[in-house]
């Protein structure tokens, strides 16, 4: 057996009609990122609140470096980090005091505490702007700010329920990396996002979650293998009252197209050998008199796995 | 104890936030000032905006002469008709019995022959020594009735007492000077801010000799912010106790509270952190508000410190507890606002925030005894008012006490409940 950290067996949940986590299973190991992948809705909240010990599983287990959420709760809780969603922060009070007050919510006092704080200020970047009110902070301070108070008291697993959410590139990137090199120095992270772009970058493996289940998880690699040969082709198109449904059943008529859907004025198709066929694609389009705008063509990515097992497209 | 940071965080942040500083302190110092301000600009009376009024009491006239039927006069006069409703019976008896059941705040008792052994009869030397006395009863169980009653008469009585002092005084005299008790009427308030001396006064039966009393004897002033702050104070701790319980909803919905939840710390200690949260903060207030009202308003707020402190502590603990029951009742923060606003503002009217409940009338009256505020209210005023010790608000402690147990401990277990999902 591999160096199991995280081992969740089977989690369900659900809230009165709505079975919010259906037979989620999956274990990290030691030092890994494992991400979890999936659309608004899909569970991912819900699943990192039972590994947390804040929800309980209405059926199933999870252990985290061997203390069980449901008897160990106590012990769970110290062994994790958790950076909610949400900015949980006092927004009156300055940063420092909200590490100062979160700090000694993990139980650090004293001297230690006041070494934390600085150390996890040094991380967030925020050392110099620590005493400001927290309500004066942009959004992506306050995002780093609250990745800071679940590195407070130095776990062996981060839980980071999608920390990049409303932040400009330039504090997604800066969190991105920060990601990377906490799991350099050791630590276990569990990654949630709907973003297939860091999904694909920081991940040792990555979870596909829809409808409350894991519907594929792998390497990246492994799971691009698993949709075989297929491009997928991104044509942009002029918003000028095509008849989307007539021209997305046209084009999937055509030989070696295998799924075409329309979304925002962008067709996304999911093709044998793309080149072979892009001629034939543009001119179904030129005949239902549409105009084309950009054409893309990506290799097998998440995007198409997550199309080639939904259906769907991976969007809000 | 995680606990105490938790409400410590709480305190100090509500005392950094101006705008909840004014809801703490400023709103309760100035609405009583303005309050306070009208109660003494009240004059004669006249005015229907006098906060107190109805102030039952009866007349046990058993003289037949002028000075009996002076206080009389005086009593039941247009002047003195919204403040006071004077009966009239002829047991004294039966007037104290009502005292005792609660019908009357005093019985003012004037004997047979009152007149005649204080006035001269026409072509006597005016040497015999003459003297007698009116005795007036009041109610032990009231705070501010029976001095406003116990005002009335003593001014009354020191207007007589002036007229025969003077020489030569006639009946005819004293009736006619009884129109001097006209402008005396017009400086009810500083008489109602007559500060009456606890240690003088026994307050089961005061018996009044017109020989005794002088007029301008140097009296403290009995102030009506001694009924008007503790009266705002109850009422917006209240409102501060709602909001502070409210808080828990509101780190719920920000994300706080389920963090707090992630940490390893017990659900109950988060519970219990918040409601003591919310508690130092009511205790933080009415101390403060206690301080700021000695130094601006000269109030005293007795000279029981240790009844001071138990009846202040109840309170919160009671209304902490109070507010956090309602509080986990609410569906959400908007439910819970509205109803702690409508709970405070009914509760301090029926409880005796804007007029002493001892003049509510029966059902009221009972109704008025399942609120807070009125216990608190007869707790305070038996201080600030009565100049009570600690063993005059053992009742109201503990009612108080036993509200807040009760209470706190609901609140406490029904939070968690809410909570653990
Ligand atoms: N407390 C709750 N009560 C009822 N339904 C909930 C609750 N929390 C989540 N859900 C529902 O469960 C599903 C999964 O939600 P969530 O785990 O938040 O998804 P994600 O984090 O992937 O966006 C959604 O349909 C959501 O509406
Ligand atoms: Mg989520």
């Amino acid at each position: 057996m591999t160096d199991t950290i995280l081992h969740a067996e089977n989690l369900h949940k659900s809230f009165d009609e709505i079975n919010a986590v259906n037979g989620v299973s999956f274990e990290i190991q030691r030092g890994e990122i494992l991400s979890l992948l999936g659309p608004n809705g899909a569970g991912k909240t819900t699943t990192i609140s039972m590994l947390s010990g804040l929800l309980k599983p209405t059926q199933g287990q999870a252990y985290i470096d061997g203390h069980s959420v449901l008897s160990d709760a106590e012990a769970v809780k110290q062994t994790i980090g958790v950076v909610p969603q949400e900015i949980a922060l006092y927004p009156t009070l300055s940063a420092r005091e909200n590490l100062a007050f979160w700090g000694k919510m993990y139980g650090l006092r004293g001297s230690y505490l006041q070494e934390r704080i600085a150390a996890v200020l040094e991380v967030a970047g925020l050392a110099e702007r620590a005493d400001a009110k927290v309500e004066t902070y942009s959004g992506g301070m306050k995002r780093r700010i609250n990745i800071a108070v679940g590195l407070l008291h130095q776990p062996k697993v981060l839980y980071m329920d999608e920390p990049t959410v409303g932040i400009d590139p330039q504090s997604r990137r800066r969190i991105l990396d920060t990601v990377m090199e906490l799991n350099q120095s050791g630590l276990t992270v569990l990654y949630t996002t709907h973003y297939m772009e860091e999904a694909e970058e920081l991940s040792n493996r990555i979870g596909i979650i829809d409808h409350g289940q894991l519907i594929a998880l792998g390497s990246q690699s492994e799971l691009t293998k698993t949709v075989g040969e297929f491009d997928i082709v991104r044509i942009g198109l002029e918003p000028d009252g095509l008849d989307y449904a007539a021209l997305s059943a046209a084009l999937q008529k055509i030989a070696g197209v295998n799924q075409a859907l329309i979304e925002d004025d962008e067709l996304i198709l999911q093709a044998q050998e793309a080149n072979a066929v892009l001629s034939k694609i543009v001119s179904t389009i030129d005949k239902a008199n549409g105009r084309i705008r950009s054409i893309k063509i990506e290799e097998p990515n998440l995007e198409a796995v997550f199309l080639h097992l939904t259906g769907r497209a991976l969007r809000d | 104890m995680k606990s105490l940071q938790i409400a410590w965080k709480d305190t100090l942040t509500r005392f950094r936030d101006w705008k909840a500083l004014v809801g703490l302190l400023g709103a309760p110092l100035i609405i009583s000032t303005l309050i306070g301000l009208a109660f003494g600009n009240i004059g004669g009376l006249g005015g229907t905006e006098a906060p107190i009024s109805n102030i039952e009491m009866i007349l046990v006239n058993q003289d037949a002469g002028d000075l009996g039927a002076n206080y009389e006069e005086v009593l039941t006069s247009e002047g003195l008709q919204d403040l006071l409703n004077v009966r009239q019976m002829n047991d004294l008896e039966a007037a104290r019995a009502e005292i005792e059941a609660g019908n009357a705040r005093g019985v003012l008792f004037i004997p047979a022959g009152f007149s005649d052994a204080l006035i001269p009869e026409e072509g006597s030397t005016g040497e015999e020594a003459m003297s007698g006395s009116v005795e007036l009863y009041l109610d032990p169980a009231a705070n501010i009735s029976p001095f406003i009653i116990q005002s009335i008469v003593e001014q009354i009585t020191a207007g007589a007492n002036t007229i025969l002092l003077a020489a030569g005084v006639t009946a005819d005299q004293i009736v006619e000077q009884a129109e001097l008790l006209g402008p005396a009427m017009e400086n009810l308030a500083p008489v109602l801010t007559a500060e009456l001396q606890p240690e003088n006064f026994d307050f089961s039966s005061q018996k009044l000799t017109l020989n005794k009393i002088e007029v301008g004897e140097a009296r403290e002033s009995f102030s009506p912010f001694a009924f008007f702050i503790p009266g705002m104070a109850v009422f917006f701790l209240m409102f501060s106790m709602f909001d502070g319980s409210r808080s828990i909803l509101l780190e719920e919905s920000r994300g706080t509270l389920p963090r707090l939840m992630t940490t390893p710390t017990p659900i109950w200690q988060i519970i219990l952190g918040k409601m003591g949260g919310t508690f130092m903060t009511g205790l933080l207030q009415f101390t403060i508000l206690v301080i700021a009202s000695t130094l601006i308003f000269g109030i005293s707020w007795g000279s029981s410190i240790p009844g001071l402190i138990t009846v202040v502590v109840l309170t919160v603990f009671a209304a902490s507890g109070l507010g956090a029951l309602l509080t986990v009742f609410a569906r959400n923060e908007t439910q819970a606002s509205i109803v702690g606003s409508a709970v405070s503002l009914v509760f301090g009217a029926l409880g005796g925030s804007f007029f002493p409940a001892e003049n509510f009338s029966g059902v009221i009256n009972v109704i008025s005894k399942f609120t807070l505020n009125r216990w608190a209210m007869q707790g305070l005023t038996t201080l600030t008012i009565r100049q009570g010790g600690f063993n005059d608000i053992l009742l109201e402690a503990g009612i108080l006490g036993a509200i807040g147990l009760v209470t706190f401990s609901l609140a406490l277990w029904a939070f968690q409940r809410r909570f653990v999902k």
